[in-house]
């Protein structure tokens, strides 16, 4: 029998103030039928943080959507959290670390890899 | 025959990904089945109407590319919110011929399907 596709989502952009971060997730929740992961770069790992509160901007929550599809795995670049001084933040429960090498390693397994 | 998607996300004229990602398009019509799903602000390539001076009319060669075979279609949700709307059967009076909008589950079916997947973004 034929594994499950895997699909790698890249958001290298900052969550809020663009639809990027949004339209990646929404894409990554249709896939869920696959092995999808959406890997956070740059300044992407914002989406990583716990609290998100979007009411002020009037957009919803990215964090909610994430508590929403668990089956999609959240994968943060450390070094881009450690070069933005995120690493002593609270970060969503189930978002993994990945050092470089982790992180290429998994864009590199995957079937896809989807830059947005 | 293998199966090649290619997704486009960028505004018609804020980079030449769909243009590019027609060219491939074409090219891989020839040996391929080729799916193409315009996402995000990509859904503008499909609206009829435009006549740029300096760019590709990269809805046309979308729409060409849809009587030769490709399936192309537009993000419902992304079209929506740019205030293009369809029918029952996904046709958007505001859209080129052949480009239909529908589910973005669709492509998740794309993806599946596929040998490869492009995405031209900016």
């Amino acid at each position: 029998m034929r594994s499950k596709k895997s699909v790698f989502y890249l958001l290298d952009s900052a969550p809020y103030g663009c639809e990027k971060a949004y339209g990646i997730l929404n894409a990554a929740a249709v896939c869920i039928k696959m092995d999808v992961t959406v890997g956070l770069y740059a300044d992407g790992v914002y989406l990583a943080l716990a609290g998100q509160d979007s009411r002020p901007l009037a957009v919803p929550s990215l964090s909610d959507l994430i508590y929403a599809y668990p089956e999609v795995r959240i994968l943060a670049h450390e070094p881009s959290l450690a070069e933005r001084s995120l690493m002593s933040r609270a970060l969503i429960e189930w978002v993994e670390l990945a050092d470089d090498t982790d992180f290429m390693t998994q864009i590199r397994a995957a079937d896809c890899m989807i830059a947005l | 025959m293998k199966t090649i998607t290619i997704i486009l996300t960028d505004g018609p004229y804020i980079s030449e990904y769909g243009e590019i990602g027609c060219k491939i398009a074409s090219q891989a019509l020839r040996m391929s089945h080729v799916n193409i799903f315009l996402y995000l602000d990509a859904v503008h390539m499909a609206h009829r109407g435009h006549k740029p001076s300096l760019f590709a009319e990269v809805g046309r060669l979308l729409s060409d590319l849809a009587e030769r075979g490709a399936e192309v279609r537009a993000c419902a949700r992304c079209s929506a919110a740019r205030g293009y709307l369809a029918g029952e059967d996904g046709i958007c009076p505001d859209f080129y011929q052949g480009i239909k909008i529908t589910s973005l589950y669709d492509l998740a079916g794309m993806i599946e399907e596929s040998d490869r997947v492009i995405a031209l973004s900016g």
